[in-house]
């Protein structure tokens, strides 16, 4: 089957500092493929590089995204054709409830895919749905998003976007970093409830736990940004004992 | 009790005196395209007041705006709270000038002033002078001023959740006023979003 993302030999940074070195990283429909990695390695440069984020820039190299070139694609663009990256720190937006802002998500992607509008009643009977999967409350709607909201929310809400979403390919960029066991699992149930054989994630973490929890295909490691071991589950175990230290390809 | 002014619509009072009532919230909305100086006083003479004094200005194109705001406490026990926020785009200007003052005598009091401004464009302007002139020691005021730029971060996240970028901003901006304008009835409110 055709690889869902490719990446080949990209190079990127920020403000000229180049951070990525030379990246490859195949993904096909289905898996689920963790990148480890120590501080400063690259892992959320390469994240914010696959959503767009505009302040970094490629300097080298291509990146495929199911058949389409990644890189001329707009955030918004990426968005609509399958994309979410669940953000290590989310931002808060003050005066913008939840409910609203994935109105205008769910409703420009629609537009964007040529699917029909949901009717106002349709739409709150999948919020409500959604909600369900990552314990959530209803008047948790009507919040203003991600503002005065825990750790364990903020990460919750990202979940909340991404199965609103529906994407082809997650990248969870240290999903786990704060949470506390119960909302890891509750994260790490979400994650699970939308895996499907379509359906590929890239999980970004320090630590092997949240492994435990969503079975990766594949894991790679990220240092210096570069590629330095690809594996399976056998590598994070080695993490876990020797660190990263030990880990050099 | 909430009185609004639309500036260059109603009649605006260049001073009033707070003696009988309890709660008074004054709204000042500056819609695009209106210029006007709004110079307005207002004296607490009554213990117990509650005084907020909200202001809108939406500037995006060449126009002059200039607050002249004035709030005397002239007896203590009295609060008031001001909050002007501000979307200044073009070669447009906006200018705020508020005193905060404060008899003596006038204890316990508490004063505070906030003025905020978005900027759209390179081209715009704003100015702020916020002043505090205090004669009695047992007060808490304090007044804050910002100006900036849409938030790049902000307009990120959304737009990677697919929101399009025109949107998103306007989203930004909705949330920028939101503090003022949730203040408003739902008419006023969706006159002011139609406008962003």
């Amino acid at each position: 089957m055709d690889n869902l993302l490719e990446i080949k030999d990209l190079h990127a940074g920020i403000e000229g500092k180049e951070i990525l070195k030379g990246i490859d990283l195949s993904i096909r429909p289905g898996e689920i493929h963790a990148i480890m990695g120590p501080n400063g390695a690259g892992k959320s440069t390469l994240s914010a590089v696959l959503a767009g984020r505009p302040d970094f820039s490629v300097t080298q190299g291509s990146i495929s995204f199911a058949g389409h070139d990644l890189l001329a694609m707009s955030p918004e663009e990426r968005a609509w054709a399958g994309i979410f990256l669940s953000f290590q720190y989310p931002i808060q937006i003050p005066g913008v409830s939840i409910t609203n802002f994935l109105k205008s998500a769910v409703a420009a992607k629609r537009k964007a895919t040529g699917e029909p509008e949901l009717s106002p009643a349709q739409f709150l009977k999948l919020l409500k749905e959604k909600m369900a999967l990552v314990k959530m409350k209803g008047e948790f709607a009507k919040r203003d998003v991600n503002v005065g909201f825990s750790g364990g929310e903020k990460k919750r809400n990202e979940i909340l976007q991404m199965a609103m979403l529906d994407p082809v390919l997650s990248i969870l960029d240290e999903t786990d970093s704060g949470l506390d066991v119960d909302a890891l699992k509750i994260v790490a149930d979400g994650v699970n409830a939308l895996r499907s054989p379509e359906k590929s994630a890239i999980i970004i973490t320090h630590y092997k736990h949240l492994l435990d929890l969503i079975t990766p295909d594949v894991v790679h490691v990220l240092k210096n940004g570069r590629i330095v071991a690809t594996g399976g589950l056998e590598i994070a175990d080695r993490i876990q004992n020797e660190g990263f230290d030990g880990i050099n390809g | 009790m909430d009185r609004v002014y639309r500036i260059g619509i109603d009649e605006v009072p260049k001073r009033l005196n707070l003696n009988d009532c309890e709660q008074l919230r004054l709204i000042f909305i500056v819609m695009p395209g209106v210029s006007a100086d709004i110079p307005f006083e207002i004296n607490i003479e009554k213990e117990g007041v509650e005084l907020e004094i909200l202001g809108l200005y939406l500037s995006p194109h060449s126009e002059r705006v200039k607050f002249n705001i004035t709030v005397r406490h002239m007896v203590g026990g009295s609060h008031s709270r001001q909050l002007f926020k501000g979307i200044v785009g073009g070669s447009a200007r906006a200018e705020f000038d508020g005193l905060v003052y404060v008899a003596k005598g006038a204890q316990k009091t508490e004063a505070f002033q906030e003025n905020h401004s978005l900027l759209l464009d390179n081209g715009a302007t704003v100015e702020t002078h916020p002043q505090l002139e205090i004669y009695a020691d047992d007060v808490k005021c304090s007044h804050g001023a910002t100006s900036g730029y849409l938030n790049p971060d902000e307009l990120f996240y959304m737009r990677s959740r697919g929101i399009p970028e025109a949107e998103a901003r306007k989203l930004q901006m909705i949330s920028f006023v939101s503090p003022v304008i949730s203040h408003l009835n739902e008419t006023m409110q969706n006159q002011i979003i139609s406008r962003l």
